[in-house]
């Protein structure tokens, strides 16, 4: 099994932790003038998404996680999985379970391209693009001069997202959405 | 592009005009500066640090690159019996990060001191800071008080089984177990205490991290009579009030040697250059060494020593 020892270690690099896969996100460098050297670093366990410090005495080494992100185009769900197909030509298909499509499955959209990160070559995750385009199908009609919500309303995306929605937005518009915040961006298209 | 210069002007100007107040510092205080070399036969015995050999075009090392001018400036002490001062390049092989790069300019002074050395030492420690830096005067802390306040332990009494406990949440009860008593002291001060300490003057070390400090009774305790300076929870500054006693020294390389061997490092010379200066006799002196770069760093507020360095990624 491969492994990375110490001097190594960068943000990004993938490494298994009581046996659990997990992500570097900050790696310092700590050593007094006279003393033995340490690796102090900041992981997030990507299964739980947890963000834990570690401290390494520098030197050692630790095991490599076989993480892999790859994008994969949403094909469909059969109630039990979501299938995923590589988009580089391959047809390689995926089955994601609910677990490992976690929050992400109110953004989940047919031919959508998500990012599959693949631990041990399974699903462990699954991340949306920053900004997606959804329909509306369904919200009220926005009465003029109802400024009581602050001049927004919810509304329901054709995924099962709801967000909220300035006044004048109908029902079978076609919005933005940031999915990092859940935030309505513009207008799209019209369909 | 890889090689190109990284420093911006501004922190060009800041590195010139805190080298050009440094040097005005010394000379004010009658300190002669030396011009040493780069490459020594022996290098520092510490058994944590790392020295790079120089090797002839033949590929037979020559001697080493010197992780402090700390041999030179003795034999020169020993010699002169007067204050001196060497600003220059250090080097320590495997120590890249934030805070750490593999070369580094290194200003390192030494004073002869009859009347209470360490004080003195201590003094001129803060009187550099408040003339350097807008932090003003660092304040004077016990290594004891620090260690006490925050784990309830007495560092010049405790040992290994007291403080596994607290290591144990950092590193995991398995490399814990791995520590020996300095490295479980250096741990702990280094993550729990070093990023509080803003503008501190620490000193009295536990004895087992004296290097080259002399021991002395202090309040029941041996304490080292060694000095740190932090600033903005960096290590600046290291000062010792020297030893000068050849066979107390020569026991402590041969301390180190050991330890090199247990902890499989590699063997290195003994400094007989610096034996012999101190048989001919050191004056009561303090000396100290301090990172050029980390107290650039911290005049000019940056994030990383990178952003100091006038060249960095270059290798």
């Amino acid at each position: 099994m491969a492994s990375f020892s110490t001097n190594e270690f960068k943000s990004g690099l993938k490494i298994l932790i009581d046996g659990d896969p997990c992500t570097i996100v900050e790696n310092e460098f700590v050593k007094p003038g006279k003393g033995q050297a340490f690796s102090r670093v900041k992981i997030k366990n990507l299964k739980t998404g947890r963000v834990v410090e570690k401290t390494f005495k520098s030197g050692d080494s630790v095991e490599a996680a076989d993480v892999i992100d790859l994008d994969m185009e949403f094909l469909y769900a059969d109630g039990e999985f979501y299938h995923f197909m590589m988009t580089d030509g391959s047809f390689e298909q995926h089955a994601a379970d609910s677990k490992a499509v976690g929050d992400t499955v109110k953004w989940l959209k047919e031919q959508e391209v998500y990012i599959i990160t693949l631990f041990n070559g399974a699903p462990l995750a699954v991340t949306p693009p920053n900004h997606i385009e959804l329909e509306v199908t369904q919200t009220d009609p926005g009465l003029k001069g109802d400024t009581a919500q602050g001049g927004s309303k919810p509304a329901t995306l054709s995924t099962g997202a709801v967000v909220n929605v300035p006044l004048f937005i109908e029902e079978g518009e076609i919005l933005r959405v940031d999915t990092r915040t859940g935030d309505y961006v513009s207008r799209a298209t019209k369909k | 592009m890889k090689g190109r210069p990284t420093a911006t002007r501004t922190m060009l100007e800041a590195r010139a005009s805190l080298l050009t107040g440094l040097r005005a510092f010394f000379e004010a205080r009658h300190s002669l500066e030396v011009d040493v070399p780069a490459i020594a036969q022996a290098p520092a015995s510490d058994p944590w640090l790392d020295s790079f050999t120089v090797n002839d075009p033949a590929g037979v090392s020559i001697g080493y690159l010197l992780t402090s001018p700390e041999t030179y400036l003795k034999r020169l002490l020993s010699m002169h019996q007067r204050p001196m001062h060497s600003i220059g390049k250090a080097y320590r092989a495997n120590e890249e990060g934030s805070d750490h790069a593999i070369e580094f300019t290194m200003l390192e002074w030494y004073r002869p001191c009859d009347v209470r050395p360490f004080e003195t030492m201590v003094g001129e420690i803060q009187d550099l800071v408040e003339s350097m830096t807008e932090f003003g005067r660092p304040e004077v802390i016990s290594y004891c008080d620090l260690f006490e306040s925050t784990f309830a332990v007495n560092p010049h009494r405790t040992d290994v089984q007291a403080l596994i406990p607290f290591a144990k949440n950092l590193l995991g009860a398995k490399a814990a177990a791995q520590l020996d008593l300095d490295s479980l002291l250096n741990l702990l001060f280094a993550t729990e205490i070093e990023p509080h300490l803003s503008n501190h003057v620490v000193v009295d070390f536990p004895i087992i991290q004296a290097a080259l400090a002399r021991i002395e009774i202090h309040e029941d305790d041996a304490v080292a009579k060694r000095a740190e300076l932090y600033i903005a929870g960096n290590e600046i500054a290291n000062g010792y009030y020297e030893l000068t006693d050849p066979a107390e020294q020569s026991r402590r390389f041969a301390h180190d040697q050991a330890r090199r061997e247990q902890l499989n490092r590699p063997a290195i010379p003994k400094d007989e250059a610096l034996l012999e200066a101190l048989t001919a006799g050191l004056p009561e002196s303090y000396g100290v060494a301090l990172g050029v770069d980390r107290l650039l760093k911290i005049v000019t507020q940056s994030k990383t020593l990178a952003e100091c360095m006038t060249f960095t990624g270059h290798l």
